[in-house]
Parts: structure tokens; sequence; C-alpha cells
């Protein structure tokens, strides 16, 4: 098995970074495509959630992913460093047809094998997936 | 994410290559309002080479097609890989914008649009 530990500042540019990391580790370990997109999907949204309203984009807070990958799944904890997120998650509505946010959290359920949204010790959110490999199509499940 | 463009006609198209995320999402944006400026509303987006969307740039193309309703305008896309088209679909997004499968399919269907 493999495990990564990234952490990222929490700032607009991290995005990037934290995608070409994962390129990196898709490459490493010879993700096959059907895993890799939702893989990188959900772990994107829930990186966004942690940039923009776990840490509110404080620098100073960090967006913390740990990865772990075998060849039957990968899984994978992404944790920010803000407080009340569990709270907003459980009690979102669906967004509106129009909406130019909100969909992350649904994106975040459709492609993943299970998803759960849980709060550490800190007070911060963790949003844990968990996609199983070897699946044809490119929506996890 | 590079954005190259060409006019067709009183089309405008734009050739996105890369990733459309928050960060490239706000640049997408950027660009389609200096088309504005330049009184250019009809649009069309190919997403051929988009190798990567998030709900972020998903939010930056609804961004744009409601400036493009607003000014009357037009706002089409087409060749979606099938995993972009997936999360259209997931999204329910395929039922707002004009998705079609070849730029030419979206470029005709905005000349019989100007004819009528």
């Amino acid at each position: 098995m493999a495990e990564y530990s990234l952490r990222y500042p929490s700032v607009s540019d991290s995005e990037e970074r934290m995608l070409d990391d994962l390129d990196k580790i898709v490459c490493e370990n010879e993700i096959e495509a059907a895993t890799a997109q939702p893989l990188k999907l959900a772990v994107s949204e829930a990186f966004t959630n942690a940039l923009i309203h776990g840490n509110r984009q404080d620098c100073r807070k960090l967006i913390r992913i740990d990865l772990r990958v075998n060849e039957c799944e990968v899984t994978a904890d992404i944790a920010d460093q803000g407080h009340g997120g569990l709270k907003q998650v459980l009690n979102r509505r669906p967004p509106a047809p129009l909406a130019e946010n909100g969909r992350g959290i649904d994106l975040i359920r459709h492609t993943t094998t299970a998803a759960t949204f849980w709060e550490n010790e800190s007070g911060g959110l963790v949003v844990s997936i968990r996609l199983k490999r070897n699946v044809k199509s490119g929506v996890n499940g | 994410m590079d954005i190259r463009t060409r006019e067709e006609g009183s089309v405008t198209v734009l050739y996105l290559k890369g990733r459309l995320d928050l960060a490239s999402g706000a640049t997408l944006k950027e660009e389609v309002k200096k088309l504005f400026a330049k009184g250019c509303t009809q649009i069309h987006l190919n997403l051929a080479e988009v190798e990567f969307i998030n709900s972020s740039g998903l939010g930056s193309l609804v961004s744009v097609m409601k400036e493009v309703r607003l000014l009357k305008g037009r706002l089409t896309l087409s060749n979606l890989a099938s995993y972009v088209q997936e999360i259209f679909d997931i999204t329910q997004l395929s039922h707002i914008f004009e998705v079609f499968p070849t730029e030419e399919d979206a470029l005709v269907s905005s000349q019989s649009v100007s004819v009528v």
C-alpha cells in the first residue's frame, strides 16, 4: 500500500499544486482512469470546500490530505482547520438550478463508493472518501 | 488553462485546454467579459481539451451563461468528454446548457437561429 500525507496553505494557488500532486500519485500507482477521474474530482471538491468554507482562505490554516492506495481501493481524508463545517454540510440545501456554487458535496457523494463527513478533535471538518478500483464507468460506486 | 479564440461569423468560439476549476474558471469569466465589452454575445465553448472540471468550473460556466442571457446572447458548448458529460448529467446542468456533440453542430444551429 502507498500512503501520502499532503499539506497545503489555504490560498487559491494551492488548488493547482494539489491537482498536480494528485496527477503524480495517479501516475506512480498506475491508477486506472475509471478510478482516477472520480478520485481527482472528489478530492478537489473536498479541497475547495476546505479552502473556501472551512479555512476561509486564511493562509495560516492548512488543508490536509491523507491518501492511501492499494490494488483494491483508494481512500482519502481531506481535513480543514476551521469550525462548524460539519453543521454546514448536514444542514445544506440542494443548489438552485442556476446557482454558481453548492454542487460539490453532491458530486462527492455521487462519484465515490463511500463518503463520510465528520469533525476531528480540533473541530475541523474531515471528508473521508473511498473508491473501489477496477470500475469501468467514470462514475464510481 | 489555455484559451484560444476565433471568430466564426457572428459567433466567437473559445477553445479551452486543461483544467476548468476555481482559478481557471475565474480566468474564463475574465476572458468572456472582454468579449462582452467588444459586443460579442454569441459564444461557443469547445471543451474537447478540457481534461478536468469540478463544481467551481461548472460554476464559472453557469456565471457566463447568466451573463450571456442578460445580454440576450447565446452560449453553446460542444465536444464534452464522456467524463465531463457525466458530471453535467449528475448536476443536471445538461438541462440548462445547450450542448452539442461537435462544434460544427453548434455553429450550424447558430446559423439556423440567425436565419429565423
